[in-house]
């Protein structure tokens, strides 16, 4: 039978990686994550907008009459 | 500040149960978002803007506490540190604003709770496209902070890099 994998340490989460860049460059996926948040953020604000404003999620037929407001 | 394994260990358990607890309760959510929006039962409509009110309140409010505390802890109190890795500040700052949304947002659960129990409605005016869109918004944010937390991208922030070269025992008085 051949010997199972070897799992590791049970502390690799504190395991740190050294010397891999330097001090001034930011890491590709932070630009792109960063590009997709922006995106993201943009596209949420349109659709807020679209679905009724930004602080109004009120039904909007009726709502008034009743004399609702929305907290 | 380092924490001993032990208690390393036990924070390390409580934050990874709290962020996937709350990563599924707002998979839950998201399902209930759906069904909300284009069930065509009335009463299952005015009953997931019901279930939605108290999930928001008791079990996202609480996860999301408990996942910023103890990432804060868990950060503060092991060698990664809050600043120092790309990976820990980018989580921190997704889930920090995924949680200003979430406690901004607990008022209009609030006001879906109460429209849902108002039986004068039809099922048109129930109907509300906006927990779909914050859900899925946060599905998406906390599978990005998860994946974040098992891959570790590597990449250092200046700050890190300062406190990574400089000479040992200055920030150890």
């Amino acid at each position: 039978m051949a010997d199972l994998p070897p799992y590791p340490a049970s502390d690799d989460d504190t395991e740190m990686e050294t010397g891999r860049e330097s001090p001034t460059s930011t890491p590709r996926w932070v630009k792109v994550l960063g590009l997709i948040a922006i995106i993201l953020v943009l596209l949420f604000i349109t659709l807020h907008l679209t679905f009724g404003g930004l602080k109004d999620h009120r039904p909007q037929s009726n709502a008034s009459e009743r004399g609702r407001q929305q907290p | 500040m380092t924490m001993s394994p032990r208690l390393r260990k036990f924070v390390l358990t409580v934050h990874i149960t709290s962020t996937v607890g709350w990563l599924g309760a707002v998979a839950g959510f998201f399902a209930l978002a759906i069904a909300a929006l284009f069930s065509h039962d009335v009463q299952l409509v005015r009953g997931t803007y019901l279930a939605m009110e108290v999930t928001g309140w008791y079990v996202l409010v609480p996860l999301c506490l408990a996942s910023i505390v103890t990432g804060l802890v868990m950060s503060l109190g092991t060698s990664w540190g809050l600043f120092r890795h790309y990976w820990v500040l980018v989580k921190f700052l997704i889930t920090i604003a995924s949680a200003l949304i979430l406690f901004m947002y607990t008022r209009t659960l609030s006001y879906l709770g109460d429209i849902a129990a108002d039986m004068t409605l039809s099922i048109d005016e129930l109907r509300n496209p906006s927990p779909l869109l914050h859900s899925g918004l946060a599905l998406l944010a906390l599978l990005v902070t998860t994946t974040l937390s098992v891959y570790k991208p590597h990449g250092m922030t200046r700050y890190g890099w300062r406190k990574q070269h400089e000479p040992r025992g200055v920030s150890q008085p």
